[in-house]
């Protein structure tokens, strides 16, 4: 079954608190996740965002759907990335999750979020 | 894509003549590029067992006629008599070279019509010879999204009525400006993913530079396809020492130049040697002129810097853009001081066309870095690596940033 594992908060600002060779452990970290779940035959995808700053924002005004810069949700919930695994259990779905905040979680990260994928019935 | 098995690389080299030489027989370039598949895959197949047929081009093009044929007798009987007559009116006509045949394919994926990610997957599919799957990789998207991409392509081929000819002589400088600008983004989209999480994806660079050699055969008399040539070796001759061991990136000044591709360097600075000078130059020129006095420096001090600042002189007045500048400014440094490509910095600023690129910023705090202006530097690092839309870049610029805290 697929999970996805929603990753929030800002990785720029994030980074931007921290020292060098906390940035190096971070993408030491991240390479070896993505390459062990690659190995394991697990990862879909993994995917990072750019800065929220980035971002539009699309909505009706008027009745007419309209593109503006902002007003962006909080840091904290707005996502930063995710990766989607295929995984044989929720249990080990957390148990990835729990790998990346052992990490991210110390240096005020907010929490990873683990959302089953919903799958079409199986065909046959 | 390259894996330099002799069947698969003589297949992907004889795939644009067999197609085109099909389309111009019997025009039809959606039917006959779906002939052409089947035939690349039957031959995939039974090549490596039974061995090359002593003239394979043949091969391939008999293979695919029979399956265009094929295709046509499960459609109307009236249809079919009037396809079959023109197929024999043009078999009697004297046959163009099928070097003639491949470019005029290139000239025909590379439309202006078309959209750019739709001239990008068709010029792969129908010069190059990738499959839907090996094209869907490389652009890191679903197969089904690029098998779609591909027919809407050729579904627009087929309703805007383009023949199979050669543009026009007073359209062709036009059209063969589209064509190199096709193959260098082929280029640039396996040099710097704009997105995703590894930086270099080889097998477009690679696939880009074969391309534009078999264009550079076609049309040895132009001076900018020769250029965007060199500008590609040039530039890739530097790819093992561009990332280090966890993919991170390397700046050019940091790089171990002996991990430099030599053999590469020599042909590209040969291709610019020949060809500056005798030709009315152009911007791809230019650039791998720039890119030539990078690579010939042993050492980063070594760059003949003051040389390649007149170079983007030039360049400024043949094809201005704010990239131009902003590489002119990097180039006016090294020369005159980080001030004063600070002060050149400063005349970017307010264009539109700069907003949604790191690249002012970043080149901004490396050049107030140098300047020795810490913390106004240490804010423009983190200001390009909020901008970035790639990973790598992100960290990158993040890391300069924290070493300055």
């Amino acid at each position: 079954m697929k999970y996805m594992l929603m990753m929030f908060g800002s990785q720029a600002s994030m980074m931007e608190q921290q020292s060098p060779e906390w940035i190096r452990e971070m993408i030491d970290f991240m390479h070896t996740l993505n390459s062990d779940l690659t190995r394991s035959g697990e990862l879909v995808a993994a995917v990072g965002l750019t800065d929220g700053t980035q971002a539009k924002r699309v909505s009706l005004q008027n009745g007419i759907p309209v593109a503006t810069d902002g007003p962006f949700a909080e840091a904290k919930e707005s996502i930063v990335g995710y990766w989607m695994v295929d995984v044989e259990s929720e249990a080990r779905a957390i148990e990835i999750a729990s790998r990346v905040v052992a990490f991210i979680g110390p240096v005020g990260a907010p929490p990873l979020e683990v959302r089953q994928v919903a799958d079409a019935p199986p065909e046959v | 894509m390259t894996t330099g098995a002799p069947v698969e690389d003589l297949l992907r080299e004889l795939a644009p003549r067999v197609l085109g030489t099909l389309v111009r027989r019997h025009g039809q370039f959606d039917a006959c590029e779906d002939a052409v598949q089947e035939a690349l895959l039957s031959a995939a197949l039974q090549w490596p067992k039974e061995g090359i047929p002593e003239n394979p081009r043949a091969w391939l093009v008999s293979v695919a006629s029979r399956r265009l044929v094929d295709e046509w007798r499960s459609q109307s009987a009236r249809r079919r008599r009037e396809e079959t007559a023109g197929v024999l009116d043009l078999a009697g006509q004297s046959e163009p070279s099928d070097a003639d045949d491949a470019l005029t394919l290139l000239f025909l994926c590379c439309h202006p019509s078309l959209s750019a990610p739709s001239q990008l997957a068709l010029t792969l599919r129908a010069v190059g010879g990738l499959t839907t799957a090996e094209i869907a990789t490389a652009f890191l998207v679903p197969e089904a999204t690029m098998a779609q991409r591909i027919s809407r392509a050729k579904q627009s081929i087929k309703s805007s009525g383009l023949g199979f000819a050669l543009p026009p002589d007073e359209e062709r400088a036009d059209r063969l400006r589209v064509v190199l600008q096709v193959l260098y983004l082929i280029f640039n989209e396996g040099y710097t993913t704009s997105a995703g999480p590894t930086l270099q994806r080889t097998d477009l660079t690679s696939e880009a530079i074969r391309l534009t050699r078999l264009l550079l055969q076609v049309l040895p008399e132009e001076g900018e396809t020769a250029g965007l040539l060199a500008l590609m070796l040039l530039t890739d001759a530097r790819r093992a020492a561009r990332t280090d061991a966890d993919g991170s990136v390397v700046p050019l000044a940091e790089q171990q130049r002996d991990r430099w591709n030599a053999a590469q360097i020599v042909e590209g600075i040969a291709l610019v040697t020949r060809t500056l000078g005798k030709r009315p130059v152009g911007p791809y020129q230019l650039q791998a002129a720039i890119a030539a006095v990078h690579d010939e420096a042993a050492t980063a001090e070594a760059t003949d810097w003051p040389q390649i600042l007149a170079i983007y002189h030039v360049l400024e007045q043949v094809s201005p853009s704010p990239v131009v500048t902003l590489n002119r400014a990097v180039a006016l440094a090294m020369v005159n001081g980080p001030r004063a490509g600070l002060a050149l910095l400063g005349t970017l600023d307010g264009d539109e066309r700069m907003q949604h690129t790191h690249r002012l910023e970043s080149v901004r705090a490396h050049l107030l870095e140098l300047a020795g202006e810490t913390a106004a530097a240490r804010e423009s690092y983190q200001r390009a690596a909020r901008r970035t839309a790639s990973i790598p870049e992100q960290r990158y610029l993040a890391l300069r940033a924290a070493r300055l805290a």
